[in-house]
């Protein structure tokens, strides 16, 4: 007799187990699933951020361009009005107000090329930067010194004092040629008596206007 | 140790000691269960004991189920969890192998240990067991190395192979387990009972 209640006793205690299983296992499926943050954890940006890696400095571009290396993607975070006055050779102008707008993912949200962001300074587009790094796109550089070290490197580089050691003077000519590609025009290159320099815009589209080969200026 | 040490709520150097505290845990349940007996591990080949049987398949469905339960609150990112390399064909005939040993000895490795301490002999001669088979794999090991290293797939789940969706394929499983465990009954009742 015990026996039997017992028996009875526990085929209720299994089943009440099976019963709270299958309602655990019930809820897993039923519970609405939700996206949790998207994109990389904070910890990964915050070292990310901290991190200099992501800075391509003026010199690479002008490598890039003029070895018409077509795996980078200039990105122009600056307003219309400035891209329209001066920008680097084939860059996109994606506002920095719109650099999460679907359109501008097509651009940036893509493993197949690396994306250069640059400004006028390093800051806004170092806050694209940040923006789309945190989304947890990939590729991303940032233009360190941004247009106006563009100006100040490449199309008017600093010519070397004599105390400088040899690399100066070899990067000296590389950046000079560089701005010869860029549509610079150097009076003593081309034979113009004219006291100042010509500095002409450069053009959107890649034109080998004045293409020379990199040889030292000086010492001939 | 689950959410408690990657959310930084307790020190990592709690790690081992919880560690020691969950084995010393895991070795009284498997006592005070019946484990280090070879008649009731056996059970599950002849059909009179299915322990084995409702032990695998409640720790699977639990742990799978606590799991996402708490990778849905936040506390655990199964991306993050550790996921064990899938060799094919080295795991089919490795788990042949020891489907042979658990029913002609009646032990799994772990619960030879068990019952080795609370001093069985048949434990004894089957760790004995246990280091001749690894002594054997050592000296054959440049014959078997390419089975060993083969067929390699990665660290793959089976949610991650067939692309189902995890929560049905958790919800079926224990499905599957109940009913697993509603024949098991069945059958047990049927199977003429043996002294242990």
């Amino acid at each position: 007799m015990i026996k039997k209640q017992t028996a009875k006793v526990l085929a209720l205690r299994y089943k009440f187990l099976a019963f709270i299983l299958f309602i655990l296992a019930g809820g897993l499926v039923l519970l609405p699933k939700y996206q949790k943050n998207e994109g990389i954890k904070p910890e990964q940006l915050l070292s990310n951020v901290i991190s200099s890696e992501r800075y391509i400095s003026t010199d690479q571009i002008a490598h890039k361009i003029i070895n018409q290396d077509r795996s980078a993607i200039l990105i122009d975070v600056r307003d219309e009005n400035s891209f329209n006055k001066y920008t680097l050779p084939n860059a996109i102008n994606i506002p920095l107000k719109k650099i999460l707008d679907e359109e501008a993912s097509v651009y940036v949200n893509q493993n197949q090329y690396d994306v250069v962001f640059f400004s006028n300074d390093n800051f806004y587009s170092d806050q694209a930067w940040v923006l789309c790094n945190r989304l947890g796109y990939k590729n991303l550089h940032v233009l360190k010194g941004g247009i106006n070290r563009w100006f100040n490197t490449i199309i008017n580089p600093p010519k070397p004092t004599e105390d400088m050691p040899e690399e100066a003077f070899n990067l000296y000519a590389t950046r000079k040629a560089s701005s010869m590609y860029f549509g610079v025009v150097y009076p003593d290159q081309v034979g113009i008596k004219t006291s100042e320099l010509v500095k002409k815009t450069a053009p959107k589209q890649i034109i080998t206007v004045q293409k020379k080969k990199k040889a030292p200026e000086g010492g001939c | 140790m689950g959410p408690l040490i990657p959310n930084h709520l307790i020190p990592l150097e709690w790690n081992n000691i919880i560690a020691i505290i969950i084995g010393i845990a895991f070795g009284f349940v498997l006592e005070a269960s019946g484990f280090s007996s070879s008649r009731k591990l056996a059970g599950v080949f002849y059909g009179y004991d299915f322990a084995v049987l409702k032990v695998f398949f409640t720790a699977a469905v639990v742990s799978v189920i606590g799991i996402y339960y708490m990778d849905y609150l936040g506390y655990l990112d199964i991306t993050q969890l550790y996921v064990h390399p899938t060799y094919l064909w080295a795991a089919i005939i490795g788990g042949a192998i020891m489907g042979v040993g658990f029913v002609a000895g009646g032990f799994c490795p772990g619960t030879s240990l068990c019952a080795v301490a609370i001093g069985k002999l048949d434990a004894w001669i089957y760790v004995f067991g246990i280091l001749i088979g690894i002594f054997i794999f050592s000296e054959l090991y440049n014959f078997i190395e390419p089975l060993f290293n083969g067929d390699f797939l990665g660290n793959i789940t089976l949610i991650d192979t067939f692309n189902w969706n995890p929560y049905w394929f958790i919800f079926i499983f224990s499905i599957i387990a109940i009913i697993a465990f509603a024949v098991a009954d069945f059958v047990q009742k049927k199977v003429k009972k043996v002294f242990y």
